[in-house]
């Protein structure tokens, strides 16, 4: 994007050109930072929850005076006389222009939802939800997300957006225990629908383990920051900082080990759950915020008088053996 | 010969299959409008609108910091 910057300036300053992106992301202001380190000055949209359909990005579109796609990755040496320079014919009945656009109406879009209970109108009234409610109308959007996916569980692109409400929520001062692993689990069915959607596998491997990451998605945030900083600005403040594996880069490099094989409990002293009352799930939790033992007022759900222990050594106050688990707790 | 054309028919069959789930998205083509679209602007989260620029020639860039 920096070259297409450089390259239509000028343009856009003669007013030839608007130059206008989407960006394809979970957090607005990690954009926004790209954008300040960069020096963008054009309008930049937000959509986290692939509203379009697109399969992959980037895409690079030159659009004439009537909206029509003109080129698909125009090139950029030609750029003046394939595109800027030549007239193209107006189609017999273009769309009329919007000259204010506005938000839409949260409770129109509710109440038509209610009304059709289609799959469809959920997910519309949830994409608003996301888009303009924000973390404030998170769990409106979730609950709408899940009628839809509901009446339609193998649409992929609700699947997807209901893991971004996930994610949203993750990362707000709602945030629900298991907010984290629902949103992996919801990309993974959108991917299950589609695994080519490139969009979608960015999400998941943008939180996921450092073995399947093509490269580290947020290594150029400290640079972008170093970089702001010396010209003088204040790099724009993330909400939410990158952390853990979306600064990993992708191992390459393996030790060799041909040792045997050796059980992690050779005497069997851990005891077996034959019965399968006992079940595990991975995910990949990033270190961030404070242990439930280490927030104000927090209260040890160990009672000492029914003879129950902390497990762990080192960490008194965890939640302990014979005792509930803190709802919020890890 | 036959037995070919069936192998031939049946592959085809399999890869417009595996093709159905991408084609509900968007693919943009040349001379075909692009859809219209209203999303919030990152800075100020104001509603923008692709129509709203009509009249002037536009480089739209999708694209993702990571």
């Amino acid at each position: 994007m920096p070259v297409w910057h450089e390259k239509t300036r000028e343009l856009v300053r003669q007013g030839k050109l608007v130059l206008l992106a989407v960006i394809q992301e979970q957090h607005p202001q990690r954009c926004r930072l790209f954008a300040q380190w960069q020096k963008f000055d054009w309008p930049i949209l937000h959509d986290p929850i692939n509203l379009l359909g697109l399969g992959g990005v980037p895409v690079i579109l030159a659009l004439d005076e009537d909206g029509i796609v003109r080129s698909i990755r125009p090139k950029m040496d030609t750029f003046e006389a394939d595109f800027i320079d030549r007239s193209f014919p107006s189609p017999e009945s273009a769309p009329q222009a919007v000259v204010k656009p506005t938000v839409p109406d949260l409770s129109k879009l509710q109440e038509r939802a209610r009304q059709a209970g289609s799959a469809e109108g959920w997910r519309e009234l949830a994409d608003a939800l996301v888009l303009w409610g924000g973390v404030d109308r998170i769990n409106q959007a979730l609950a709408a997300y899940t009628k839809a996916a509901q009446l339609a569980p193998n649409d992929g692109d609700t699947q997807f957006r209901l893991g971004v409400a996930y994610r949203m929520r993750f990362e707000s001062p709602d945030r629900r225990a298991n907010d984290f692993q629902a949103a992996v689990d919801h990309w993974t069915a959108a991917r299950a629908v589609d695994p080519n959607q490139y969009i979608w596998r960015r999400r998941i491997e943008q939180y996921g383990p450092r073995l399947t990451k093509p490269y580290s998605f947020y290594d150029w945030v400290n640079t972008a920051k170093a970089e702001i900083t010396a010209r003088g600005e204040t790099p724009i403040a993330l909400a939410v900082e990158p952390s853990g594996a979306e600064f990993a880069y992708p191992e390459e490099d393996f030790a060799e080990d041909d040792s045997p094989a050796q059980s992690p409990d050779p005497k069997g002293r851990i005891l077996r759950d034959i019965q399968g009352l006992m079940k595990t799930e991975v995910a990949v939790v990033p270190h961030r915020g404070l242990s439930p033992a280490d927030r104000p007022g927090y209260t040890s759900p160990c009672d000492p008088t029914k003879n129950s222990r902390p497990i762990g050594t080192t960490s008194p106050g965890r939640w302990c053996s014979g005792s509930t688990r803190p709802k919020d707790g890890k | 010969m036959k037995s070919l054309l069936f192998l031939v028919m049946i592959c085809a069959a399999l890869l417009s299959i595996g093709t159905t789930a991408s084609a509900d998205g968007y693919s943009p083509r040349v001379g075909s409008p692009h859809p219209d679209f209203t999303l919030p602007d990152i800075d100020t989260r104001e509603p923008v609108s692709l129509s709203q620029f009509r009249g002037k020639k536009v480089l739209l860039i999708h694209f993702a910091s990571w």
